[in-house]
């Protein structure tokens, strides 16, 4: 049979964000996918290099809708680490509790998404509708659902208060319950079951090999958690299992994610009663001294590493950013080929993607010098002449 | 120092293996190794750490030094976290691939060579990464020297 490329993306109905997978297809299987990303660079690692420590806090959280307190997280910890402040241990327990409140949001999305990749739609509609709870959870301590900007530099911004607490435990309880109940649909319900299993395989070895990370690499056996193995903030006080599946397939990431919840739940608890008194933060001077940091945190989708390079100013030399999907996207390939396209959503789906993490450069043409507005025909000719050079022609359609 | 000792292995170990390849190697603190190497035996103390078990290249972060551009390597395990730096002269700036070994780095390099004009020997060909098809060629935009000029008549948006 005849071989042929077609494009996945940048804009596609089944993508939630810019990404382009150019798929061999022989007949209905993939034989070969290239994966090219950037379409959402922002360049933020340059743009941090011209804002001060405590701007470039609002800029990283801005790095990623979803993990936005774990890119803050990782960029204190090592403006903290430079500085040689003492962060109070309340303080790190809330950024703790808010790391293992923003997992739950993003696990419980992700089971959506999943679902309505599956075409199990209800799933879809009971896990956001769950999800809820926890945003308000994140609204009811911070005042935000999204961008919670609890962390300041040395510290957090607001205070836990006895009811807030009661508050939040009431609203986890709900979903203990509610989650045993996707546990069970999860291994036991055959439309999820007859999508999940043996789709998008990774086995142990090349999931070492190519780089994944967190729950896409703990699907495959790999035993590695950051909160476990290089504890930040206090997980090393606190207890909780690391989820592995030896399954290798969507599944596995499935199961791997639900019983991760479970465990969120557990540390969320945890942190919660055992909430250390004491201020929020203390003050940090704005100039660093001359240094390099490193830390890597366990975010939801995975490993997440910054590096941070200070020079002595209040502004940093070289900041690093690099997301977890940007690690596992190189699993993707690897998982597509050999499959079939009506799977190509859902195996991208499992990994969690998430572009805006992932590109950070902006793209600017100086040569041109102005803003162009493009018709709907030069839109169309630009489109068309892009993949001409990369040997598909649209001009007949 | 007992608590270190694992870090501190891993440091005499490699000053031992690549006796004068690599320089300034120091145990920053607990899971923290950081070194400096030539450039020409990278892959080779890269491939050598993970044989050791450090088998994960978290990432590889590219730096403009004036004279000299070039970049670390954060390779782990998850625990201890070695850093490996490079320099290249910014004249003719060129690092070997660390691809045999670590298959997962392609968009690393590729950034590295997006970025800063840095070119990777033994890189296969490929798309760009991350900057777009038509991006001027010549220019690399986390080099010091390169500054985002707004276009002229564009005012922010409020």
């Amino acid at each position: 049979m005849s071989k042929i490329t077609i494009p996945f993306g940048p804009q596609h109905p089944a993508l939630k964000e810019p990404e382009n997978f150019m798929l061999v297809l022989e007949g209905e299987q993939i034989s070969g996918a290239t994966i090219n990303l950037g379409y959402n660079h922002r360049g933020m690692e340059k743009a941090a290099e011209d804002r001060t420590y405590i701007q470039n806090l609002y800029l990283i959280e801005r790095v990623c809708g979803i993990c936005s307190h774990s890119h803050t997280t990782c960029y204190i910890t090592n403006v903290e680490e430079l500085a040689k402040a003492e962060v109070p241990q309340r303080a790190l327990a809330i950024r703790t509790l808010f790391g293992e409140l923003e997992r739950v949001h993003s696990h419980l999305l992700w089971l959506g998404v999943a679902g309505y990749e599956m075409g199990f739609e209800t799933l879809f509609m009971y896990t956001w509708r769950d999800r809820e709870q926890v945003l308000d959870c994140l609204e009811l301590l911070s005042g935000n659902r999204v961008h919670y900007s609890i962390n300041t530099i040395g510290g957090v911004r607001r205070d836990i208060t006895a009811e807030q607490k009661a508050e939040v435990k009431k609203r986890i309880k709900y979903l203990e319950e509610r989650t045993q109940y996707y546990i069970k649909l999860a291994t036991g319900e055959p439309t999820v079951l007859a999508r999940t299993q043996d789709v998008g395989r990774l086995p142990y070895d090349v999931a070492i090999e190519r780089g994944a990370v967190g729950p896409t690499a703990r699907a495959s056996g790999v035993a590695r958690d950051v909160r476990k193995d290089d504890p930040y903030l206090i997980y090393s006080q606190l207890d909780f299992k690391v989820i592995t599946h030896n399954t290798n397939d969507v599944f596995g990431r499935l199961v791997v994610r639900a019983l991760e919840l479970v465990e969120s739940y557990k540390l969320i608890h945890q942190i919660l009663d055992g909430l250390p008194e004491g201020p929020i933060a203390v003050k940090v001077p704005w100039k660093l001294p001359a240094g390099e940091a490193v830390n890597h945190y366990e975010a939801p989708r995975g490993e997440d590493i910054h590096y941070l390079k200070a020079n002595g100013t209040d502004k940093p030399e070289r900041l690093k950013v690099r997301a977890p999907t940007l690690a596992n996207l190189q699993s993707v390939a690897y998982m597509l080929e050999g499959g079939w396209l009506a799977d190509v959503p859902l195996v991208i789906a499992a990994i969690d993607p998430c572009m805006s993490c992932t590109d950070r450069a902006a793209v600017w043409n100086p040569e041109k010098g102005r803003t162009e507005v493009y018709s709907w025909e030069e839109m169309r000719k630009l489109g068309i002449e892009h993949y001409k050079r990369r040997g598909v022609d649209f001009g007949r359609l | 120092m007992s608590d270190l000792a694992n870090e501190e292995k891993i440091k005499a170990d490699l000053e031992k293996e690549f006796h004068g390849a690599v320089s300034n190697a120091v145990v920053q603190r607990r899971n923290r190794v950081w070194l400096d190497a030539e450039a020409a035996r990278l892959p080779e103390i890269l491939a050598w750490l993970k044989a050791r078990g450090l088998n994960h290249l978290a990432t590889v972060t590219g730096f403009d030094e004036g004279e000299n551009l070039g970049a670390s390597y954060h390779i782990t395990d998850t625990k201890i976290l070695v850093t490996v730096k490079v320099k290249t002269p910014r004249a003719e700036p060129t690092l070997p691939s660390v691809l045999a070994s670590f298959p997962g780095a392609l968009s690393y390099e590729r950034e590295l060579e997006d970025m800063l004009g840095i070119k990777i020997a033994g890189l296969p060909a490929g798309r760009r990464y991350p900057l777009p098809d038509d991006f001027p060629t010549g220019q690399y935009p986390l080099r010091k020297d390169w500054k985002f000029v707004p276009p002229a008549g564009e005012t922010e948006a409020k």
